[in-house]
């Protein structure tokens, strides 16, 4: 058998759903043998993504690999196909490096451990097919799979108001989702041929009014996902109710989906009308950054707190992906993953504190650094790494995203300048809420009360494996981008060259200066 | 000689090795490796010798006229933008490199002694070699960028190290001071550096003053934009090297360990703002808003420090002020285009005030035999005094540093003192006037510190004082927590002073302090001796420091000795004489008593009173912008949660599910909605494969 020809991906999305499939006839009592089964899964196929990765998939190029094509609906067009390119590539190894982590985070789950790690194993495949399939109707298809494992996972195994939470999430992601399947219908039936094929879809001619339409429908919907503010509200009921390993996943990966379908869909498909939309982008992107870190600020509550961070960070997601330069789209893409792992790293923690003092209530904590320094090194590691400092992947993300922002040509001087003024303020707010958690939590004197009242112990050795394994991608990262840049180089380069294309088309068919900026002004150059 | 310059970048790499390995070993083995004290530091203390070998070997080959060295590597890049990391070794390069790993080493070698008792005594070796190396990473920095880069891992470790007694609460509000602080500053210079980039396309020191003059010259760029990027870029220095406003974070930083005031807040660290106006001023020279903004903020600066630092009674927080104050004058002088002036203090300072705040650790340690593991007692000048009886050595030493600080002839920090202080003149009378009184100021302070400290008799035991000092600690406490807790906190303060009575056998050593050990002694007699002698590099006589040490675009052929005396003997005597009188008035204070102190503070009861509360910028400051931050934050929730999400909850569901809303929403059928979405779109497709 040709190796190169392997389904390699459908294996991927495949083994771990059918894998949870038989989870049910495994003889378990305690829960004990099936989470090492589960975990026995991701690893392989975590190592099938990383073998299939390395040894088939070629960096240089920009298009699609590892593509696989089976027809399913001929009337619709509609088709298994699957691939990955530099967008998506990085998206889907991180997916199966969080989720099986995610599952190692999971021990100490006692209820219906059966049930928790079916959810898993299902989250797993339905997450690689959300960043994998190349079919429309498919990938809404995936969108809403991925949803139910979620909202039974927050449902079951949440904190007190999970109920609400969970039928919150659902609902603003699958209102949001609905928005997904009116435009990918719009896309289909537009022209002459009827198809759902993404690289079809890309091909299409869309009069500019029809792209606005359809491009503010996606942005609804990956607003929820993002989140985007106003759309955000969700995040904070679902992050303060889960557990800690659906936690990981939910800031991980499931907020990676937004940005992953803005930059495929949106920027990808619908360059006309990105270009018009791109200054609201940026304008959330600073809402998003400033309005949640003072969120942030303000919360009491440990998990709610990080949530907000989230919905910080991923402000610069929505700059970058602004920006028309290559820098910031690349600084957008890298931001994705560093945040995945440091969102993980850190709503781990959150979860392993909260095993130990069981309140999430910052004035109910205090002090506990003296019994836990392993946790209180990590929590510092990670929070630091959140805070964007240098030498860890936070700061090389954001780095780019501001360079890039500022010298972009697509936008006046004065834009620029307030943009790039604001979005530095976060860079102000970041520690001053990251920093005041961590001395609520570990510095000054002991809380009486909690150290009297709960068994403080340390970190076991399984918790600081799980958070080793994510600081070293995070500071191999900072210390050396160029290890993560290049494996997605040529496809954020593409893609800017597409937005460049659409920038100078309309600007001379509008037969003026470039729509965003009245008096464009360009770096000034030494005659 | 060539291949030390190709092994340059072991310089920050081995101590930075150092860490990681004692880092990994204590989280991986903590019992083991906190059980391991003395050979952690010998390994952690020999790698940074390794390092200070190497950097006198390159200075040497500097000072020999090997031209400047620069490696780089592409570090990050994206289509045609490449942004490279790597080192450079200039003759700047060497000076900081010698300065970092000397003080560093000496200070190594001091916390042995000093942290002898300390449980965190291995993570403490662990933080300072960390630091050694970002400082290290941050002087051999090519490029603006691995500037900013190593700038914040110095903050960090400085924030790793202030909070070093974490269950201090004092130190955990500090080291999230000076953290927050900085980063204010770094925002600046975030900004700055972007700004610059986008108008010259470089972060390359020279390339980008070039190609700003160019830009400016030409009318490309207008020179109020190439001012507010450079002032913005000072905005960096400015929070780093403790200049007004962004000072207040430095003081609050003495709660650290003492090694730490001394090597990162006094030598070091601080120091890199004055560096970075060194690396930057090819950008600056050229705009001269920005070197006035420069001249005239380290004018303040030097001022307020010294007036402030006139009435303190923490023997370290004296010495914060006064490490401010000294910080004012090397920015002042970089800022009237003293470079060398400038970047000779620093070098100089960096030893008379490292051994100054060794000398004050030593003696804290010598005084914690008496009153207990208090820094509230055991930092207070009140209860010391006739120190000198007890601990000669550090007595010794530390008067050298007065009189080096003093700028009294021939040790160090008159030479370099006086070079600013003639360069202000030639500058702006009004910024020599502020540069002279404050030496007069300084004098003042520091002989007050001194004989307070080391002259007279030995106040340790006096139980009056004592017991004022710790009512007054408390009744601070009290007051930070709001009126609401004043009768609980009354109470609080008699059961701690009560406490503190019964439990004098626990703290007690001794009646008498004693001297510090060998380890803690032998640092402060080798910083002696840069303190007398490195001064004599810069004399205005034969002048090798500068012959070194220029800008940039200068070009000086052989030592540079032309001497008017006439000049030379008027401002050195004006400043010789001022800071006589400073001392002659400290003698006549604190060590004859023949003029009361107090009864002059009563008189001008107003000054005092600023300069007690420290012109009141911490109050200032936490109405402004804590409590401010706090209520915004507070205001952006509460619309958050009640009007953002309520209007969305209501726009987008509450018209899906019309009247019920609600219960749906609790008893959780509203998600049918969305299975019923997704089920009649699988039906579909389902339906029509089938078909």
């Amino acid at each position: 058998m040709n190796t190169v020809d392997f389904p390699w991906l459908t294996t991927t999305i495949l083994f771990p759903v059918v894998a949870a499939l038989l989870i049910p006839f495994i003889p378990d009592k305690d829960g004990k043998t099936v989470r090492w089964y589960a975990l026995i899964v991701g690893l392989i196929d975590f190592a099938i993504l990383v073998y299939a990765f390395t040894n088939f998939y070629d960096f240089s190029a920009p298009g699609l690999q590892l593509v696989e094509s089976y027809s399913w609906v001929p009337s619709l067009d509609l088709k298994w196909s699957v691939g990955a390119d530099g967008l998506s590539m990085p998206l889907i190894l991180l997916t199966g490096f969080i989720t099986t982590l995610a599952i190692l985070a999971s021990w100490p789950v006692t209820l219906k451990p059966k049930l928790f790690y079916f959810l898993m194993l299902a989250m797993y495949g339905g997450q690689i097919g959300v960043f994998a399939v190349q079919d429309m109707l498919l990938f809404f298809l995936m969108w809403e799979l991925e949803l139910i494992p979620v909202y039974l996972l927050l449902s079951i195994w949440g904190g007190k108001k999970r109920l609400y939470a969970a039928t919150k999430f659902i609902l603003y992601t699958a209102g949001g989702s609905l928005f997904i399947l009116v435009a990918a219908l719009a896309m289909a039936f537009y022209g002459d041929t009827v198809t759902f094929d993404m690289r079809s879809l890309m091909d299409k001619d869309y009069p500019v009014n029809l792209q606005l339409l359809l491009y503010g429908a996606f942005l609804i919907a990956y607003a929820v996902k993002l989140p985007i503010f106003p759309l955000h509200t969700w995040l904070p009921d679902a992050h303060g109710e889960a557990t800690a390993p659906v936690h990981m996943l939910l800031a991980g990966i499931l907020l990676k989906m937004g940005g992953y379908a803005l930059i495929r869909m949106n920027v990808e498909m619908l360059p006309d009308a990105h270009v018009y939309f791109a200054p609201a982008l940026v304008i959330l992107g600073i809402v998003n950054i400033i309005y949640a870190a003072l969120t942030s600020f303000a919360q009491r509550n440990l998990k709610r707190k990080i949530a907000y961070s989230s919905i910080s960070h991923m402000g610069f997601v929505l700059i970058g992906i602004a920006s028309f330069t290559d820098l910031g789209l690349s600084g957008a893409v890298l931001q994705m993953v560093s945040h995945g792992l440091i969102g993980a790293s850190l709503f781990f923690l959150v979860g392993a504190t909260y095993d130990r003092t069981h309140t999430l209530i910052l004035d109910e904590m205090g002090g506990v650094g003296k019994k836990m320094p392993k946790i209180f090194a990590m929590f510092t590691a990670c929070s630091l790494a959140s805070l964007a400092l240098p030498g860890m992947s936070g700061f090389v993300a954001e780095l780019m995203v501001f360079v890039g922002f500022a010298t972009s040509d697509a936008y006046g001087l004065v834009f620029k300048t307030i943009v790039v003024l604001l979005a530095a303020v976060g860079v102000i707010l970041t520690p001053i809420y990251l920093l005041s958690m961590l001395r609520e939590i570990f510095y000054g004197p002991e809380n009486k009360e909690l150290v009297e009242h709960e068994v403080l112990i340390d970190a076991e050795p399984r918790e600081v494996f799980i958070i080793a394994c994510l600081l070293i991608p995070i500071i191999g990262i900072g210390f050396y981008p160029k290890l993560l840049t290049q494996i997605y180089d040529v496809k954020t380069l593409a893609i800017t060259e597409k937005l460049e294309n659409s920038l100078t088309t309309l600007a001379e068919q509008e037969m003026r200066s470039k729509p965003l900026a009245q008096e464009p002004l360009q770096a000034p150059v030494i005659n | 000689m060539e291949s030390i310059y190709e092994y340059a970048w072991l310089i920050p790499v081995l101590p930075l090795a150092g860490a990681m390995i004692l880092g990994l070993g204590l989280v991986s083995y903590n019992k083991a490796m906190n059980a391991l004290r003395k050979p952690s530091a010998v390994f952690i203390v020999s790698l940074l010798g390794a390092a200070m070998v190497l950097s006198f070997a390159i200075l040497w080959s500097q000072v020999q006229g090997h031209p400047p060295y620069t490696r780089l590597i592409d570090w990050a890049a994206a289509g045609d933008f490449h942004l490279t990391m790597g080192y450079t070794v200039d003759r700047l390069t060497a000076m900081m490199l010698v300065i970092v790993t000397t003080v560093a080493f000496f200070v190594m070698v001091y916390t042995d002694g000093y942290m002898a008792h300390d449980p965190g005594y291995v993570r403490f070796y662990a933080y300072l070699s960390l630091f050694s190396s970002s400082m290290l990473g941050l002087v051999v920095s090519p490029n603006l960028v691995q500037v900013y880069v190593f700038w914040e891992l110095v903050g960090m470790c400085s924030y790793l190290l202030i909070g070093f007694w974490y269950d201090r609460k004092p130190a955990a509000d500090a080291c999230q001071k000076a953290f927050v602080t900085n980063r204010v500053g770094d925002f600046g210079l975030l900004l700055g550096m972007l700004g610059l980039f986008w108008a010259t396309g470089s972060f390359d020191f020279d390339v980008m003053g070039l190609r700003l003059e160019d830009l400016v010259e030409t009318g490309a760029l207008s020179g109020a934009v190439a001012a507010f990027l450079a002032v913005l870029v000072f905005m960096g220095p400015v929070a780093k090297s403790a200049q007004v406003p962004l000072h207040v974070w430095l003081p609050d930083a003495m709660e650290g360990p003492t090694p730490i005031s001394a090597l990162i807040h006094a030598a070091t660290m601080v120091a890199a703002g004055v560096f970075l106006i060194a690396r930057m001023y090819p950008v600056f020279e050229n705009i001269p808003v920005a070197m006035d903004t420069i001249a005239w903020t380290g004018a303040v600066t030097a001022f307020v420090g010294a007036s402030i630092a006139i009435t303190q009674n923490d023997i370290k927080k004296g010495l914060a002020y006064s490490t401010m104050s000294q910080l004012g004058y090397m920015v002042m002088a970089m800022g009237i285009g003293a470079y060398s002036a400038g970047m000779f203090h620093l070098m100089t300072h960096a030893y008379f005030k490292a051994m100054l705040f060794l000398g004050s650790g030593s003696v804290i340690h010598g005084m914690e035999a008496v009153v207990g593991h208090d820094p509230a007692l055991a930092q207070d000048m009140r209860l010391m005094g006739g120190l000198r009886k007890y601990m000669p050595i550090t007595a010794l030493t530390f008067l050298i540093g007065t009189l080096a600080i003093s700028g009294i002839p021939p040790f160090a920090g008159f030479w370099s003192k006086d070079e600013i202080i003639g360069a202000a003149y030639e500058a702006s009378p009004f910024l020599w006037a502020i540069g002279w009184l404050t030496a007069g100021i300084t004098a003042f302070y520091m002989f007050r510190m001194y004989f307070s400290t080391f002259e007279g008799g030995f106040r340790g035991n006096d139980e009056g004082i004592k017991r004022q000092l710790k009512v007054a600690k408390l009744q601070q406490m009290g007051l930070s927590m709001g009126p609401g807790a004043m009768n609980p906190q009354e109470l609080a303060i008699e059961s701690e002073v009560h406490d503190d009575h019964d439990g004098h056998g626990d703290h007690h050593h001794s009646d008498s302090p004693h001297e510090s050990p060998i380890t803690m002694t032998l640092p402060l007699m080798a910083l002696a001796i840069p303190s007398i002698l490195i001064g004599l590099l810069g004399t205005p006589f034969a002048n090798y420091f500068e012959a070194f040490i220029h800008p940039p675009g200068e070009v000086i052929e052989g030592i540079p000795s032309e001497v008017d005396w006439s000049e030379f003997l008027a401002m050195a005597g004006s400043s010789i004489g001022i800071s006589l009188i400073g001392i002659t008035l400290a003698s006549l204070m604190y060590l004859t008593g023949k003029i009361n102190p107090a009864k002059i503070a009563k008189q001008i009861e107003p000054l005092y009173k600023l300069s007690l509360n420290k012109w009141y910028f911490d109050e200032v400051y936490e109405v402004l912008f804590v409590q401010g931050s706090r209520r915004l934050a507070r205001q952006v929730l509460e619309v958050d949660v009640r009007i953002v999400d309520g209007l969305v909850n209501l726009a987008g569901f509450v018209t899906l599910v019309t009247g019920e809303g609600l219960k749906y929403l609790e008893n959780g059928r509203v998600q049918f909605y969305a299975l019923i979405v997704f089920g009649a779109v699988l039906g579909l497709v389902l339906v029509s494969g089938v078909t």
